[in-house]
């Protein structure tokens, strides 16, 4: 019976598909549904459905995760083992992952990993469970995680030995009492998915939880405004650094959207003292945002790790002053990377979520996506088991780290931290400029080659360093 | 307490906190060798057991660096109160 019933729909299927294919060919483009095969290449897929979306909604869509784009070319950059120019590292030789954030702050943040799990609010963004969830992973790997933009969630605190908080542009972790309890402080003006976007969330999409954690009333929305709020010049910013790290003594940071203005704004930040500065490039996820803030604002991560770090270099500021980078960072390359790019230490969010998710994602699909397990108003996140989330986010960091020592051991390092960029090469042109990285494709005494001005025979001297941070002080001007 | 007193409290905190620097790297290097043993085995629970023990390597090779940078403190304070005692002996002017 069933055989029949097998044959009827296999010869069925046959006659349907000849039909369709016969018709597909025979027929007018423009009469054809294989018109929708060279419509969505041509505007692409994410853009087809997006464009439905708006049409349906008649509001800017919140994509959640992050722009789809890749700006950043880190398949263009590779590492180079050594094998006799210099030994590549014994295997019994332990390689020292642990970085310090802010070692001028009294009490620096130390991590036992160089992954710290990226701001990713309660509420605005991700359930209860998935924050402690988090919380959890980091606190077995001996990293820190982050509150994102909210209030200080209790249970978060209790599950994280590290707390990184953000005193945010809503204004509901900026009170003594609260930014007091964190292990550091990261002033959020921005991030990569949204710029300086204001943000809000319905009260209607808010439950009694979230509200009691922002301290918000009943029927009110979660506002994060363009500006943190008293805010308003570059002296006020100066001031509340300088107040932020004599009040707590721990290493206070500034969190921005990496954009073609970065010295310009790392300027005021080294000139109110910052501990850490963590850019967040255009690649950075987010629960839900605008495309076009995601895909066509700001600069790629790859491309701000450098700019920042030279930037740093020329104030004379490296060693002192962290650089975290974030956006985008999903595999323990890419994170590898950005650390030998100059980067201290990295945040990761969307692989982070995934890694959380793990093998429950059975939970969800095929009816539902996997993030409504996670996010706070998702069907599905009481089905999320929290010690099987933390333990699937720890197998996932610890599998990155361990792929992070394996490139160490190959490049005869002993140190994640001190792999920098002569242990990459370019495969690009450009990018090998914009770097700093030699071009890989002639040899390290030949670049003048392609780049003239490298020749050792007609190079200038230095110049000396110029900025803010040497010579004329910085002007602090008021914003408009 | 007096700056001797000072000063030989910071002695004897940075001698422990040198000791607790070379304890946490025998243990980091004892955890490195229990997750290579753990990996051999192809047990999921062991695997799991393997993680932790790789992860506690890596947490004591913090405390390591921690410990590392305290004593870099603690000499620093060590010489502040050196500066200290010589300036209260400094004749006046």
């Amino acid at each position: 019976m069933l055989r029949r019933i097998e044959k009827w729909l296999r010869a069925a299927i046959d006659e349907t598909v000849d039909r369709a294919l016969v018709r597909m060919v025979r027929d007018p483009y423009v009469e054809s549904t294989a018109e929708m095969m060279a419509t969505t290449r041509k505007v692409g897929g994410v853009n087809a459905t997006e464009i439905m979306m708006r049409a349906a909604q008649g509001s800017p869509v919140p994509r959640p995760l992050g722009s789809p784009l890749h700006l950043s070319p880190w398949e263009k950059l590779l590492f180079s083992p050594v094998h006799l120019c210099r030994f590549p590292t014994p295997e019994n030789v332990p390689i020292d992952t642990a970085v310090t954030i802010g070692p001028r702050a009294r009490r620096p943040l130390t991590v036992a990993i160089p992954i710290l799990i990226a701001g990713m609010s309660f509420g605005g963004a991700l359930s209860k469970k998935a924050k402690i969830a988090l919380a959890r992973a980091a606190t077995l790997v001996g990293t820190a995680t982050n509150t994102g933009e909210a209030g200080l969630l209790e249970e978060e605190r209790a599950a994280a030995r590290l707390l990184i908080g953000q005193y945010n542009r809503g204004g509901w972790l900026n009170r003594p009492e609260l930014y007091r309890r964190l292990d550091a402080i990261e002033i959020q003006l921005g991030q990569g998915a949204q710029g300086s976007t204001p943000q809000r969330t319905s009260a209607r999409q808010i439950g009694p939880d979230f509200r009691q954690v922002f301290g918000l009333a009943e029927g009110e929305d979660a506002l994060i405004h363009s500006r943190l709020p008293g805010i308003n010049s570059q002296e006020d910013f100066v001031q509340l650094v300088r107040r932020l790290r004599d009040e707590t003594g721990v290493p206070v940071g500034l969190k921005i959207a990496a954009t073609h203005h970065l010295e310009r704004e790392l300027a005021v930040a080294l000139e109110a003292g910052v501990d850490f500065i963590t850019v967040d490039g255009a690649e950075g996820g987010t629960h839900g945002g605008a495309p076009t803030l995601q895909d066509d604002v700001g600069l790629p991560t790859l491309y701000a790790v450098a700019r920042a770090r030279d930037y740093l270099a020329r104030q004379m500021a490296t060693g002192d002053v962290s650089l975290i980078a974030a956006g985008g960072l999903i595999t323990p390359g890419q994170m590898l990377k950005a650390m030998a790019l100059g980067a201290d230490a990295v945040y990761t969010g969307t692989a982070a979520i995934m890694a959380l998710i793990g093998d429950q994602v059975t939970e969800a699909v095929p009816f539902e996506p996997p993030t409504s397990l996670v996010v706070y108003t998702g069907k599905l996140t009481e089905r999320l088991d929290v010690d099987r989330a933390a333990r699937s986010l720890q197998r996932f960091l610890n599998a990155c780290v361990t792929e992070m020592e394996q490139v160490a051991v190959t490049l005869g390092r002993t140190a994640l931290r001190d792999i920098d960029r002569s242990d990459l090469c370019a495969l690009d042109p450009v990018l090998a400029r914009a770097t700093g990285v030699q071009l890989g494709l002639v040899a390290p005494d030949r670049q003048h080659r392609l780049f003239p001005e490298l020749d050792p025979e007609t190079l200038p001297e230095p110049l000396p360093p110029t900025g803010p941070g040497v010579g004329r002080p910085l002007s602090l001007e008021e914003v408009h | 307490m007096n700056p001797e007193e000072l000063k030989t409290t910071c002695a004897y905190i940075a001698s422990e906190l040198s000791r607790i620097e070379t304890v946490a790297g025998t243990l980091a290097m004892i955890e490195r060798e229990h997750y290579n043993t753990l990996n051999r085995f192809d047990h999921r629970e062991l695997l799991e057991v393997a993680v932790e023990a790789q992860s506690a390597a890596r947490q004591l090779g913090m405390v390591k660096h921690v410990c590392a940078e305290l004593v870099q403190r603690v000499a620093d304070l060590q010489k502040a109160i050196e500066r200290q005692g010589g300036a209260g002996h400094a004749p006046a002017h």
